[in-house]
């Protein structure tokens, strides 16, 4: 099994189009979506957000890892959207859509629901191409470039560093107790794994800190880089216009009040429906196959 | 004589949520340029005393310390580890928990790079250190998918490149084979010979530690019962057996023909000189 698998938010190594844009250009597109994720309320503008983070993943060959880092968005949507519908998040008067057994249905909260999702997606598709094609040594590097402050930057190099660490780790201690006759694939066979991952990590965290340190990381005094990230005129291009457009665009957004176009948009009663039982199932399985698998052990 | 590069000032040291010390009043001097071997059991305090000196031991492990490590002038709990790196590199015994990088070049140069080496200049130290181990060619590898032995050389490269006054190396060959093993202490030599660099080894292998270093330190519950060259350490050979700790073969050679009255004047603790020996002892005997 690929180590790939246990924690697919690490880089993937490629040659494409995207890994070799300057990694500041990509921050400002990051840092872009974040801003204009949080200063609109129009969905088709999130979910046009959304699309064309995804529509990158092909470009950048890495569609499948991404996908799977995505499968995080299944109990975030499924309880977010079945939460809205029950417990809308709008003021009343709600129009009332169906009951099932106590619970009462409303379609009002639907649309700030899918406000809410569209920007997390959009957001978590666009780091996540981001953190995939980008190697941490020149984010690391282009970073301290700017003049961020120095202890965000340790613990974002940290971190990073040890990701594959982590991703090594969890790909050992799952064939351990795979070969100790532990079945089960995907999200059941992760979880367990991470508690013994996490105990060691502990340790593994202070040693190589004082690894790190005792090679002088951390001091304050000038740095250089091994890793030359180069600056070409295309990564300017691609950095200015995307800084130019979403500024533009969070712009409009503001002056517009948000742009919520929730008046264009109507749930049938019928979708709403339906929507919260297939959200609700979803969301009381994932709970249900977690309690399973964590009781049977 | 000039003031020793390294000087322990009745230094006891607790860890945290610990009650007996680790280390009990050491007072030690090394030279700058000594090649030093440290020896002890499981336990005795080895690495402790290695961490005390490139400052981990009080500034990032908590615990008590009391009495005075002095390195290179500096009183090391006044320093960060990050700082004391500029003067004492340091190997740890557990080689994968200290690889980092995505590739074997990054790892080395990750020192360099904290140091502010420009880029040119790494560019020629990294495949040299790397030579040096052993590892050449290796730049772009992960190094987790090294070999544990692999991983030691690495680690010590890693240290290596920044070219520091004092090198520790806690048990650097404890995955190597043995011709591993002996590249890496001919390597130290060289380094200590040619660079003047002070070498500390944290070693079990006394037939290695009798023939590189200049002096053998031993530990034994946190205390220095042992301090000398290797020729007046090694010699006694029932004292360091009370302490559970191995001889070189040639002294316990030279030990057991004493017990049948074949042997008298110095102990050999290299085999060569134990061969030569019972040569002459042949001879004398004319067998
Ligand atoms: N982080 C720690 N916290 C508490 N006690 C510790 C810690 N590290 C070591 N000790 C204790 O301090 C003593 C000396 O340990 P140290 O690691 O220095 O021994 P050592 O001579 O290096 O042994 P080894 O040959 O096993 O590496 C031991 O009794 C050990 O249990
Ligand atoms: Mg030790």
């Amino acid at each position: 099994m690929s180590m790939q698998m246990a924690l697919p938010i690490a880089m993937i190594p490629g040659n494409s189009v995207i890994h070799r844009i300057n990694p500041l250009a990509k921050i400002v597109w990051v840092v872009g979506y974040i801003a204009l994720a949080f200063s609109t309320q129009n969905v088709f503008l999130l979910y046009g957000m959304a699309l064309f983070a995804f529509l990158l993943a092909p470009i950048a060959g890495v569609t499948k890892p991404l996908l799977k880092g995505a499968l995080i968005l299944v109990p975030v949507a499924s309880s977010l959207l079945a939460i809205q519908i029950i417990a809308p998040a709008v003021e009343k008067p709600w129009t009332h859509v169906a009951d099932i057994g106590v619970l009462q249905l409303y379609g009002d909260g639907l649309y700030y629901g899918f406000v809410l999702l569209g920007r997390v997606v959009s957001c978590l598709l666009m780091a996540l191409i981001m953190v995939m094609t980008t190697h941490p040594s020149d984010l690391f590097t282009s970073l301290s470039k700017l003049k961020i402050p120095y202890a965000f930057n340790f613990m974002l190099a940290m971190t990073l560093q040890l990701i594959p660490v982590f991703q090594r780790e969890v790909g050992i201690i799952m064939s351990a107790q795979k070969s100790r006759g532990m079945k089960g694939r995907g999200f059941a066979a992760v979880l367990p794994s991470f508690v013994p991952v996490f105990v060691g990590a502990i340790e593994r965290v202070q040693q190589l800190s004082i690894s790190l340190e005792s090679r002088g990381f951390g001091s304050n005094g000038f740095k250089t880089s091994y890793r030359q990230v180069k600056v070409r005129p295309s990564d300017w291009v691609i950095g200015i216009i995307g800084a130019l457009l979403l500024a533009t665009l969070v712009t409009v957004s503001i002056m517009r009040g948000l742009w919520s176009v929730s008046s264009l948009v109507v749930f049938p009663h019928i979708f709403v429906f339906w929507l919260f039982i297939v959200a609700a199932g979803t969301f009381a399985a994932i709970i249900l196959a977690t309690l399973i698998y964590a009781f049977k052990k | 004589m000039s003031d020793p590069i390294i000087r322990f000032d009745d230094v006891t040291f607790t860890y945290a949520a610990t009650d007996e010390p680790a280390l009990h009043s050491i007072s030690l001097d090394i030279q700058a340029g000594e090649y030093v071997a440290i020896l002890g059991l499981n336990g005795a305090g080895k690495t402790t005393l290695g961490l005390c000196v490139n400052g981990v031991i009080p500034t990032m492990l908590g615990g008590n310390l009391e009495g005075k490590v002095t390195v290179a002038g500096l009183d090391v709990s006044e320093y960060p580890v990050r700082e004391m790196a500029k003067i004492v590199g340091m190997v740890f015994d557990n080689p994968e928990f200290q690889m980092s990088q995505m590739s074997v070049a990054e790892e080395v140069a990750l020192g360099l790079e904290n140091a502010g080496v420009p880029y040119e200049d790494m560019k020629r130290i990294i495949p040299e250190t790397l030579e040096l181990v052993g590892l050449a060619g290796f730049e772009e590898r992960s190094p987790l998918g090294l070999s544990g032995g692999q991983q030691q050389r690495l680690a010590i490269a890693a240290v290596l490149a920044m070219q520091p006054q004092v090198l520790i190396m806690d048990e650097p060959t404890s995955n190597l084979d043995p011709i591993g093993k002996q590249e890496v202490f001919d390597m130290a030599a060289k380094l200590n010979r040619e660079r003047g660099m002070t070498v500390i080894v944290i070693e079990h292998e006394v037939e290695v530690m009798a023939r590189y270093a200049d002096r053998v330190i031993v530990l034994d519950s946190g205390r220095v019962v042992m301090n000398g060259t290797p020729q007046e350490i090694f010699s006694q050979v029932d004292a360091l057996g009370e302490l559970k700790l191995r001889v070189p073969e040639a002294a316990r050679l030279a030990q057991l023909l004493a017990k049948q009255e074949l042997w008298s004047g110095p102990v050999p603790i290299r085999t060569e000189s134990a061969v030569e020996a019972v040569n002459e002892l042949l001879g004398a005997h004319n067998v």
